[in-house]
């Protein structure tokens, strides 16, 4: 690093008049570059062309040169190796590939942020990689539409291992997330999303999937979510833009045994800890023919999230179908009339058809405070389980039909308990997560054409997915 | 995005300005004597914008570094430059060494603690102290913003070598919260003292820096007035240069009574931060494009710290 920046010490006032195309020049290997040129201009590249291959490193040394160099369309094809590289993408519908996953390597040392960080350039697809050791995200698309992130693998990142944030039109699948304090998977400020995450596998993280004010059509589907601290928490929050989290679609993953007590974890994860799928103040979610097993507390649990210093108040329920695009213009809150806290509860979600067994606190639950359950409109239908909180869940609130009128408080998770557990201490990210192993290849790697993720998210049908069978031990 | 023309032009006023600024602070350096280092800190006269910068992230384009302490010292390279111990107790983020004798150049060919290897700029704040003991901050961080209703088309990067102070290190009386405000973890809360935070949002200092510079000092006597704030999304005809709007914020592992706390300039009220421009230029230039020109949120910190 040092080196590099002596240089560019030198070249600065000269590549400023220059008008600045900063090329690196050491080998893919070695070179530790977060320097990017400038912005490339996008093209008009509404009908994407089939591109040019730009090899690494044969043609170009650094996997930054070569996204640098692309024109929309073209294919980055990058050789195994070790890259020390935060790679910025700026061109739109470039797709960058590794030859093979487990051994073309974007590596942050615990010192650059993000392994790809593609930023406002639609339609960038990046397969076949692994980012590990950034201090930030191993892959990062932010403020775009399109995006697709195929036979990724992302680990030891001091934030998020895969994480799309105010970007629509996407797909993960096919990808390995673990060892992130945050979330391994996380789609965040979108409404509607239109994104699919499926045949992913999160492990060893705070939270398996976080989703911050995510949703609409937004499907998770055909996942593995196991060992994190919780495993599948769509969450409400005013930090962030677009809140509440609105209408994620959870089908057919397995989520098991997120209790894991040595992963690192952010505050909420600890939280959220021993919890398969919670849906921590989100509405309008459906959770469908998951299987969920072995977990201290819920298997499908629907929680309030109270958010203390709040940024903004809770918007009313009339306006929960505004499009984020929409609220991106709003005028800032003023701090004066936020309020010290914000209870954000979970309404109108279905839980129905899961699988559920061993979970030790209740299989499926609902809570929140000072509000009657019987008002929030969640229901709980045809699902597989021994325990409920409060008892008697399925016939207190049935879908689609009348509930028998009981007692929503006979039998409570008692949520505001959870603010007073103790948890094993967040662990270190650099050095708490387990080495992966070997992740499946994307067949045909050399030889594919270029996609980018123009096609993006594909129809899935999701009426079709059965509850999983549970995986061998 | 800075045009060729642009760059070329930018540059030779950069280069003029150096020369202006090394004449003009010949008899500030070393041979200053300084007998009260809180009395002589410039008392920057900058202005405030229109309101506090807060709400939820994702609003408005931005790109952040993130730089964990790197030194402290008695130096202040701005206000004390070439005077070392000149200066309260600093603590300075960033380019690793920052001292009085540092310039532009120095700093530019030294190293970063930031995330951002390109970011071998210079910050520093006043040491947090509770009695006479520092209050170790975790890490800052540095947003880079458009100022509120700035076009961020318009924002240009910072001249190389440009240096900022923001707060008033001498303010005996509360400051605008729009520059100088203090809050726990990033909630939107804006207060002009330190309040009593949770321990898993702990206290944070936030310096909002000036972001209309006057196209030609990349310094003045009063290290103020080159610059100056916004207002209405427009820079003034005398600061007709939008730059990125900077706010420094110093997240410290300190919750629960304030009582106690000082900064080592003074009291409270004196909460302030400094600013030097060395970053590896074309990156800034780069990261300016990237994120504010095509009004990209490049970055967020954590909510949820």
């Amino acid at each position: 690093m040092t080196k590099m920046v002596r240089f560019l010490a030198a070249a600065t006032l000269l590549t400023l008049a220059a008008g600045c195309s900063s090329s690196t020049t050491s080998t893919g290997t070695t070179n530790a570059s977060d320097v990017s040129t400038q912005p490339t201009q996008p093209a008009d590249s509404a009908t994407p062309t089939a591109g040019a291959t730009i090899n690494v490193p044969a043609d170009v040394a650094t996997i930054q040169g070569a996204v640098d160099k692309a024109k929309p369309g073209d294919l980055v094809l990058i050789q195994p190796g070790v890259y020390k590289e935060a790679v910025t993408v700026e061109t739109e519908n470039l797709t960058i590939r590794g030859i093979d996953r487990n051994t073309t390597i974007l590596d942050g040392n615990f010192e650059l942020n993000n392994g790809i960080k593609v930023v406002g350039a639609n339609g960038v697809a990046i397969e076949n990689l692994t980012a590990r050791n950034y201090t930030k995200n191993g892959f990062f698309w932010t403020g775009v539409t399109g995006y697709r992130g195929s036979y990724l693998t992302a680990f030891r990142n001091g934030d998020y291992g895969i994480y799309a944030f105010l970007s629509y039109k996407g797909q993960l699948e096919h990808s390995y997330g673990a060892g992130s304090p945050d979330a391994g998977f996380y789609i965040g400020g979108c409404y509607p999303c239109d994104a699919l995450i499926n045949d992913v596998t999160s492990e060893y993280n705070g939270l398996g999937y976080s989703g911050t004010n995510a949703g609409g059509n937004l499907v998770i589907v055909n996942s593995i979510f196991r060992f994190n601290r919780a495993g599948v928490v769509p969450n409400s929050g005013s930090y962030e833009l677009c809140y509440p989290e609105r209408a994620t679609t959870v089908v057919g993953n397995v989520v098991y045994s997120n209790n894991q007590p040595d992963t690192p974890a952010i505050d909420v994860s600890l939280l959220a800890m021993g919890n398969g799928i919670l849906v921590a103040g989100g509405v309008n979610n459906n959770i469908e023919r998951n299987l969920v097993f072995d977990h201290d507390k819920t298997g499908v649990g629907l929680v309030p999230f109270l958010e203390q210093d709040p940024n903004d108040a809770e918007p009313s329920q009339d306006t929960w179908d505004r499009a984020c695009a929409d609220t991106e213009n709003d005028p800032a809150p003023d701090p004066s009339t936020v309020p010290a806290a914000v209870l954000w509860s979970p309404f109108n979600n279905r839980v129905i058809g899961n699988v559920l067994e061993n979970n030790r606190v209740a299989d499926i639950a609902v809570d929140t405070v000072d509000v009657d359950l019987s008002t929030l409109g969640n229901c709980f239908s045809g699902n597989t389980f021994k325990t409920s909180a409060p008892l008697d869940l399925e016939k207190l609130g049935p879908c689609d039909a009348a509930g028998n009128g009981g007692d929503w408080t006979a039998g409570s998770l008692n949520v505001i308990s959870w603010l007073a557990d103790v948890h094993p201490p967040s662990q270190d990210y650099k050095t708490s997560s387990p080495e992966p192993p070997s992740q499946t290849n994307m067949p045909d790697a050399a030889t594919a054409p270029a996609r980018p993720a123009t096609d993006v998210p594909e129809k899935i049908d999701v009426a079709a997915i059965k509850v999983p069978a549970k995986p061998a031990p | 995005m800075i045009s060729v023309v642009r760059g070329g032009r930018l540059t030779i006023a950069v280069l003029l300005s150096l020369s202006v600024v090394a004449c003009t602070r010949a008899g500030n350096d070393a041979s200053t004597t300084v007998s009260d280092s809180t009395a002589a800190l410039n008392r920057p006269l900058a202005g405030a914008p229109d309101k506090p910068v807060a709400g939820p992230q994702g609003r408005v384009p931005q790109f952040l570094v993130e730089c964990p302490l790197s030194h402290t010292s008695y130096d202040d390279p701005i206000v004390f430059p070439n005077a070392p111990d000149a200066s309260h107790l600093h603590a300075f983020f960033g380019n690793n060494g920052t001292n009085a004798a540092s310039t532009y150049e120095s700093l530019l060919a030294g190293t970063t603690n930031c995330d951002q290897p390109a970011d071998t700029a210079a910050y520093w704040v006043p040491a947090l102290m509770q009695g006479d003991t520092m209050i170790t901050p975790i890490k800052s961080v540095a947003y880079y913003r458009p100022g509120e209703g700035v076009d961020p088309t318009a924002v240009q990067p910072y001249p190389p070598g440009l240096k900022i102070v923001a707060g008033d290190g001498g303010a005996e009386q509360p400051q605008n919260t729009a520059v100088v405000a203090f809050t726990c973890g990033t909630a939107i809360r804006r207060e002009v003292l330190p309040p009593s935070c949770p321990e898993h949002r702990p206290l944070r200092m936030m310096v909002t820096f000036p972001d209309c510079w006057d196209g030609v000092n990349l310094d003045s006597d009063d290290h103020a007035s080159h610059m100056t704030y916004s207002s209405g999304g427009a820079c003034p005809a005398t600061h007709p240069v939008p730059v990125a709007q900077l706010q420094f914020s110093v997240d410290y592992g300190f919750s629960g009574d304030p009582a106690g706390l000082s900064l080592s300039s003074g009291s409270m009220l004196t909460g302030h931060a400094d600013f030097l421009n060395s970053w590896a230029q074309n990156k800034l230039v780069a990261e300016i494009g990237s994120c504010l020109h095509r009004k990209v949120v490049c970055g967020i910190t954590s909510g949820r710290v």
